[in-house]
């Protein structure tokens, strides 16, 4: 039993055909869960999973036909390995370096940093959101796809200290308590995502769930999540947590990412601000927003552009300087990427968004192996009969 | 005989020359005495671009009545008989402003809703179109029926909901019109002037005092008292002001409205309906092989397409002058573009083999495609703006236009395929030249097509990751690019590893139809709401109907070799082997 003999299955083509087919299969799959689930879990359960359930409703419309059951499928990450590995083994035993075969090497290198490349995104690229006012500045980015409850004491004139409860948490575990506060909190509600209704909309039972702060003239209501089909809506996680300190209870209180300001709790004549945001990464850089613009078509609301003039300041790297990000225009720096993502009514507060992925050239080198490759292979192929032809 | 089989291809070529010829002076003449046509000729502003006043009448009839003419029943007079008559877009247009209680009596707005119909107190089931005077009574009603429509997704709303928010839409862009907010018709003459709706006039004092509000103002006035000759005289006065002020911008409204009347893609679906009847009869003569009839008809076809094709690159090159944009920027211009491009793809392909398969095929698509454009164009102006995060010109050049090819390429593939299966198993039409040669088709065109939709996806990938930083982010247009990758990769390597032979790869590449029909619409119609209004809804259906007929013709390809009709006759009656591609045309 030599080398090539353990390979050569590796290699096979039909294993090739078999990936292919399963990763159409699956993409159809993931396409159609986008039109009930978000796009990350999407993303998540199905393209960088090991395996998935796959329900067979997916493939029928509910209100027609109610079919229960699923079907265990390999997910992304199974396939996308399988086929790293059909296609190494293949450049092993198969691939025999010739001119003539030139094209199928270079396009199938392609594939391979292809796949590398979504590797590399799927384990160590990292997105958020930085949000910044005219006139205001801004040093962390939000991870728009996960909140956590942020507790500020802000006694120390010199630097607030904060205690962060992280979603997943708020989610699981009824009480939570901490060391270093005084107080424990009680879950009540949690709600991946919510609709906040004002004093008018809302009806006095709603508002009577809590009977503190703002949640007196401002209720939550539980909405489904957002779906990979509705776009770029964001979910607004909210929930009901009630403050207990030693069997007393300091009130029950909303918090919403929804909600613009932290609300303050008093115990023992300390205050904490309390506030359910976005989860929040610290940066050495700082942000300043000089001037957002955003230019409509005349006499239609279709944005024509938008764009932000930011100072960037970073005094680690010696960097301060004014850049213009626009659409298709990002500032790259410090190897992140800053891209014009959206902005909030009024046209003075923008969004950028934020990417850290040290693959991100990867698909530019690949794109091109592969063209070239699949140039110079159909063309070699082609040239055949048109040569009979013309003869 | 002779002589007209060896004349027929260029007697036919020479009507459709003629016919094609005649276009720019073939359209619907107003009956009016004001010189409705030089007012469609001045430039407004409406959707965010400056486009004739024809365009936008034509636009704006055409959403609200489905038509870009209107038709009326003119009364008996004297020794005219009654009869029904066709009023051009622009007249409806300045009827509306001069004199709107004669149009809220004409019956524009179509409503095909059954049970919409029967709200309005209607029982004539035939009538799809009504007045605004017949609406009127009942708007209270529609617009509560359309609130509530309005506060539920619309990917839950059903037929009526859906149809009532439609015809409110409607109600909403007549009275726009009728008001005079929409187009913008008064022009900047002078520096620091902006395009201005006529009903800015009433806020503005002002804006009375500049000289294109006069003129239209005048022009109003004019066609309100039945005063043709100050209509004309100032109408092409303020057209020759334009003319000088703005001469950017008057020169493309006239292009524009010499594309309106010559109205090339509908005249180009009808070409290629022309050739693909000469195409059909064309193989319908083959009897095993290539008979003189046979060639007569396919060269006959061959010569219609590049009529055809000419036209339809006129009608495109002409877009891409207006738009100042790659030819391919929205859903409708897609579709004209998958058509266009198949057809120079299905030349080669025809240069190759020689068996007249590659015309029909190519003035299939080329028809099929033009109808969906048709249906699209419904929706509003086909030029719109691009959206700030698509205003790029060269993304939508490289990206855009590769994975479109790349569309073409698969359903040309698809299509060659299908005449395989079909003509294969079930007549006795494909001699051996024909079968040998299809399947090399099917794999070249497949090649070709795997090519462009991988480059095509890759460079998408890379504008989204200039954009927002995410190369690949699983969205449903992105997977849906990436299963007709998928197709292709399948096909061509169960080719090579010899699972599959002719027959397999015609299934696979049938099946490529089903699944580029899906990325194409199909990922569309899942977030029901943003996307699609009108043909969608009923989009749905037909794409799940073209899918049903790929899937049958899919089934074919599962009768054993043995059992193929073409097959057997061609075994009974051996051809010279190997000649198939060779063979020199004479």
């Amino acid at each position: 039993m030599n080398l090539k003999s353990l390979i050569e299955p590796l290699a096979s083509l039909r294993l090739t055909v078999f990936i292919l087919s399963a990763g159409m299969f699956l993409t159809l799959a993931g396409t159609l869960a986008q039109v009930e689930n978000g796009i990350w879990t999407v993303v998540d359960d199905y393209f960088r999973s090991i395996a998935v359930w796959v329900p067979f409703q997916l493939f029928f419309p509910e209100k027609l036909l109610k079919i229960p059951g699923a079907i265990p499928f390999p997910g992304g990450l199974t396939l996308g390995v399988l086929l790293f590995i059909n296609l190494t083994a293949a450049f092993i035993i198969r691939f025999t370096w010739s001119t003539k075969r030139i094209g199928v090497i270079l396009s199938h290198a392609g594939v391979i940093l292809l796949l590398v490349g979504e590797f590399v995104t799927g384990i160590a690229a990292d997105e958020g959101n930085m949000t910044i006012e005219e006139g205001k500045s801004a040093n962390f980015i939000e991870d728009i796809r996960e909140s956590e409850l942020a507790i500020v004491d802000p006694s120390d004139p010199t630097s607030d200290r904060v205690v962060v409860v992280p979603q997943g948490m708020l989610a699981s575990t009824p009480s939570i308590s901490d060391p270093r506060l005084p107080f424990t909190i009680e879950v009540l509600e949690w709600m991946p995502n919510s609709g906040l209704l004002g004093p008018m909309q809302a009806t006095k039972a709603q508002l009577d769930r809590a009977d503190s702060g703002v949640g007196k003239q401002i209720a939550a209501v539980r909405i489904p999540e957002a779906t990979g089909v509705d776009g770029a809506t964001v979910d607004v996680p909210s929930a009901y947590i009630k403050v207990m300190n030693e069997g007393k209870s300091l009130g029950t209180y909303l918090v919403s990412v929804g909600l613009v300001s932290s609300q303050p709790i008093s115990v023992g004549g300390k205050s904490y601000d309390v506030s359910l945001r976005f989860r929040r990464t610290y940066k050495p850089y700082t942000l300043s927003l000089i001037d957002f613009r955003h230019d409509r078509f005349v006499g239609t609301n279709t944005p024509r552009n938008f764009s932000s003039l930011v100072r960037l300041q970073d005094p680690a790297r010696n960097v301060d300087r004014e850049v213009l990000i626009y659409m298709n225009n990002p500032l790259r720096h410090a190897g992140e990427t800053f891209y014009q993502s959206s902005f909030k009514p009024g046209d003075t507060t923008t969004i950028l968004q934020v990417v850290r992925n040290p693959g991100w050239l990867l698909p530019y080198f690949s794109c091109g192996l592969v063209t070239i490759g699949l140039l110079i292979h159909f063309g070699v192929r082609l040239a055949a009969p048109i040569k009979r032809n013309v003869k | 005989m002779n002589f007209v089989k060896s004349r027929l291809p260029w007697i036919v070529a020479g009507l459709c020359l003629l016919y094609v010829l005649s276009l720019p002076f073939r359209h619907i003449k107003s009956e009016a005495k004001e010189d409705v046509e030089t007012l469609g000729r001045l430039p407004v502003l409406a959707d965010g671009r400056v486009k004739p006043l024809d365009s936008f009448a034509r636009t704006t009839l055409l959403t609200i009545s489905g038509k870009q003419t209107l038709t009326v029943d003119e009364p008996a007079t004297g020794d005219v008989k009654a009869h029904a008559r066709q009023i051009p877009a622009i007249e409806w247009y300045l009827e509306m402003l001069a004199n709107p209680d004669r149009a809220d009596d004409r019956r524009v707005f179509r409503i095909d809703h059954p049970e919409l119909v029967s709200m309005l107190g209607v029982t004539d089931t035939k009538q799809i179109r009504f007045s605004l005077k017949e609406i009127s009574p009942h708007l209270d009603k529609i617009e509560e029926q359309a609130n509530r429509a309005q506060e539920i997704p619309r990917r839950e709303q059903d037929l009526f909901q859906r149809s009532v928010l439609d015809l409110f839409n409607k109600l909403m862009t007549y009275q726009e019109v009728r008001l005079g907010r929409a187009p913008f018709t008064i022009a900047p003459m002078t520096q620091g002037e902006e395009w201005q709706p006529l009903a800015a006039i009433l806020s503005n004092p002002q804006l009375q005092q500049q000289e294109s509000t006069q003129a239209i103002v005048s022009l109003l006035f004019a066609a309100k008292e039945s005063k043709p000759e100050d209509f004309n005289s100032t109408v092409s006065a303020y057209a020759k002001r334009l003319d000088d002020v703005l001469p950017k911008e008057t020169r493309l409204a006239h292009a524009e409205e010499i594309f309106n009347i010559a109205q090339p893609f509908s005249h180009t679906a009808a070409l290629y309906v022309l050739a693909f009847i000469l195409a059909c009869f064309g193989f319908l003569t083959r009897t095993g092989g290539a008979s003189d009839w046979s060639r007569a008809l396919a060269r006959s076809a061959f010569l219609v397409i590049v009529l055809a094709f000419a036209v339809h690159t006129i009608g495109i090159a002409a877009r891409v002058y207006l738009q100042g944009r790659p030819p391919v920027t929205n859903l409708y211009s897609s579709a004209i573009f998958i058509g266009w491009a198949c057809i120079p793809l299905a030349v080669a392909a025809e240069w190759f083999a020689r068996l007249g398969i590659g015309n029909a095929v190519a003035s299939l698509i080329g028809f099929a495609t033009l109808i969906v454009a048709h249906n699209l164009s419904t929706g509003g102006d086909t030029m719109q703006m691009m959206q700030a995060v698509l205003d790029s010109n060269f993304w939508l050049a490289t990206h855009v236009v590769v994975i479109t090819i790349g569309y073409s390429a698969t359903f040309l593939g698809g299509f060659i395929a299908a005449g395989y299966l079909i003509f294969g198993t079930l007549t006795k039409r494909l001699g051996q030249d024909a079968l040998t040669a299809l399947p090399k088709m099917i794999y070249g065109v497949t090649c070709f097509a795997c090519l462009t939709s991988f480059v095509g996806t890759v460079l998408g990938g890379i504008w989204a990751d200039q954009s927002w930083g995410r190369f690949w982010g699983w969205d449903p247009k992105e997977n849906g690019a990436a299963l007709i990758v998928f197709i292709h990769l399948i096909i061509l390597h169960a080719r090579f590893g010899g699972m599959i032979k002719h027959r397999g790869m015609a299934v696979l590449a049938v099946f490529g139809n089903i699944v580029t029909a899906w990325s194409w619409f199909g990922t569309n119609m899942l977030g029901v709401g943003l996307h699609s209004y009108g043909f969608m809804d009923s989009a749905v259906f037909y794409l799940l109907a073209f899918a049903a007929t790929q899937l049958a013709i899919m089934c074919l390809g599962f009768i054993p070799v043995a059992r193929w009709k073409s097959i057997r006759a061609a075994e009974t009656t051996p051809t010279t082997p190997g000649n198939a591609l060779a063979s020199p045309q004479t």
